[in-house]
């Protein structure tokens, strides 16, 4: 797909300091995503894939290059851009409901007490846990917890979606009930929510995405190839993998990540 | 376990007295175990007294004065005779006013080094200077800042309660996890409400651990500044008892401290209890 830019990652590096010197995380990280498009980054774990995501949503600056977002240098978060974490990061002192309205309110802050309630409301019945509003996080399974946390991403309509390893420690039914939830509801926006999602799941990669950019191991870790998925949309996971297409991107994917960028034994 | 390295020294949240796991179930998990308890303390206070010879009172002797003291608590015959209640409501003052006082500082105070690198560079070494130093050192200071023996026995408690309250609190500030913070970040909380709905939240339960430490501590060292103190209050009213040879009003006394402390625990768990959150 022709990127026009909506999302620029320009010669992006990020180093870190340790006690045992500096530590290259990320660098020569060049990418342009276009308005509306789901972009999954896929790599090992460590391999830096989280930086780029945190670049993007503004808590950490590059030590190098630029990231824009149309137009705008990104420099600091913004309510343009939702994030779902790896590990929920629901607040456990708030009820459901709570923590999606203490993000809606923070983020959406010209609107009114009762914008905010009905935005609340109609983000908890999105992803069906109208019922559950009441309950604290410790209450619900890992999926719910996960819901909430999408809902909690949905509600503020934000530009860009940042996905962090959102399925990532979920059963492999939730998570195919979650991915499936994941692009209703991105289509229920009409597909105008840019996705940038990471994952280390090939399948959940290829059922998801419009590109896939795969990354080298890191340290120094940087883009080693981009795949466009060509599959149509709305896609049936059941019906997808019996598609040649399908199979190409999978053993694509698989000599990329296990021969050519094989985690080294830790 | 409890540990978060930032740079210089590791905070640790303090547990003293340590058992407070084991505290969770005062009264024990039956009555019966209850009984048993109290047998056993009376079997080993009998045995204490019949080694140390007629010197230290045996239960038969202490508990009529035990309830001699309970059944009219309230009576004032002058400055140097009155009821154990009057006796304990003074120190109870005494402690409540110190420790209000000092948690007023201590709070603040961990929060600042909770966090702030440079308040905790510059604070923590004072805080650790002075945290081992007994409490009743601090009392010719006070005598000597204050002039007043009440007041300077008020400061001691302050003092006291300080330690407890500011370790737990600065370990509750942080030790907040990045992934709130993130949330608070990624969402654009404002700052009032980065800390009513996730620092607050969060540290309160530390911050109460560290009240309910710092007020038994308090509790522990009220009884020995007012017997440096003198005047009124349980403390002194042990020193007079022994300076009269009432042995089995010292034990008796003992006994109501003891209670008295446990309950004053106990309200203070209840607290933190409410302020905790199932993760």
């Amino acid at each position: 797909m022709a990127a026009n830019g909506y999302l620029q990652l320009r010669d992006v590096a990020r180093e870190f300091t340790t006690p045992r010197g500096r530590f290259v995380a990320i660098k020569q990280f060049t990418l342009d995503i276009a308005r509306g498009e789901f972009v999954v980054l896929i790599g090992h774990s460590g391999c830096g894939k989280s930086t780029v995501l945190n670049m993007i949503a503004g808590l950490l600056p590059p030590t190098q290059g630029t990231i824009w977002l149309a137009g705008q240098r990104i420099e600091r978060p913004g309510p343009d851009r939702g994030m779902v974490f790896q590990n929920y990061s629901l607040l456990p002192w708030l009820s459901v409901r709570d923590n999606v309205y203490e993000a809606v309110d923070a983020a959406l802050r010209d609107r009114s007490r009762a914008e905010k309630l009905a935005i609340v409301e109609q983000a908890l019945r999105t992803v069906g846990l109208d019922a559950h509003r009441d309950k604290h996080p410790h209450q619900l399974s890992g999926g719910m917890k996960q819901r909430v946390a999408v809902a909690r991403a949905f509600a503020i309509h934000p530009q860009v979606l940042l996905l962090d390893e959102p399925f990532g420690a979920l059963d492999a039914l939730t998570r195919a009930e979650l991915q499936e939830e994941l692009l209703r509801l991105w289509q229920h926006d009409s597909r105008t929510e840019t996705v940038v999602m990471v994952t280390h799941d090939i399948d959940e990669a290829i059922y998801l995405a419009d590109r896939i950019v795969v990354m080298t191991n890191g340290p120094a870790a940087t883009i080693a190839e981009v795949l466009a998925v060509d599959l149509p949309r709305p896609r049936d996971k059941r019906a997808i993998v019996h598609d040649p297409r399908y199979a190409d991107l999978k053993d694509r994917l698989l000599y990329l990540l296990t021969i050519a960028f094989a985690q080294h034994a830790a | 376990m409890m540990r978060i390295m930032r740079r210089g020294e590791p905070l640790r949240a303090i547990r003293w007295p340590p058992p407070v796991a084991l505290s969770t179930a005062p009264w024990g998990r039956t009555s019966l175990e209850l009984v048993g308890a109290a047998l056993l303390l009376l079997a080993l206070w009998q045995l204490a007294t019949v080694l140390a010879g007629t010197d230290l009172p045996g239960p038969a002797r202490t508990l009529p004065v035990l309830w001699e003291l309970i059944r009219d608590p309230l009576y004032d015959r002058g400055p140097n005779d009155k009821g154990i209640a009057l006796q304990l409501l003074s120190s109870l003052q005494r402690v409540f006013l110190g420790f209000a006082l000092g948690s007023l500082i201590a709070i603040p105070l961990g929060v600042v080094m909770g966090a702030s690198r440079l308040g905790r560079g510059l604070l923590n070494p004072l805080v650790q200077v002075f945290r081992p130093v007994s409490p009743l050192a601090w009392f010719p200071i006070g005598l000597a800042a204050l002039h007043s023996a009440p007041t300077a026995t008020v400061f001691v408690i302050c003092i006291t309660s300080l330690w407890p309250t500011v370790i737990n609190t600065a370990f509750g500030i942080a030790s907040l996890p990045e992934d709130h913070k993130n949330v608070a970040r990624v969402f654009q909380f404002s700052r009032w409400k980065y800390f009513s709905k996730i620092l607050w939240p969060y540290s309160l339960p530390h911050i109460l651990t560290g009240l309910r430490l710092s007020l038994g501590v308090a509790w522990m060292v009220i009884v020995a500044a007012e017997m440096l103190a003198g005047g009124v209050g349980i403390g002194f009213f042990v020193w007079d008892s022994w300076n009269t040879l009432h042995v089995e009003r010292v034990i008796a006394a003992l006994l109501l401290i003891g209670a008295v402390g446990l309950a004053m625990d106990r309200v203070l768990e209840l607290l933190a209890r409410r302020a905790s959150y199932a993760t």
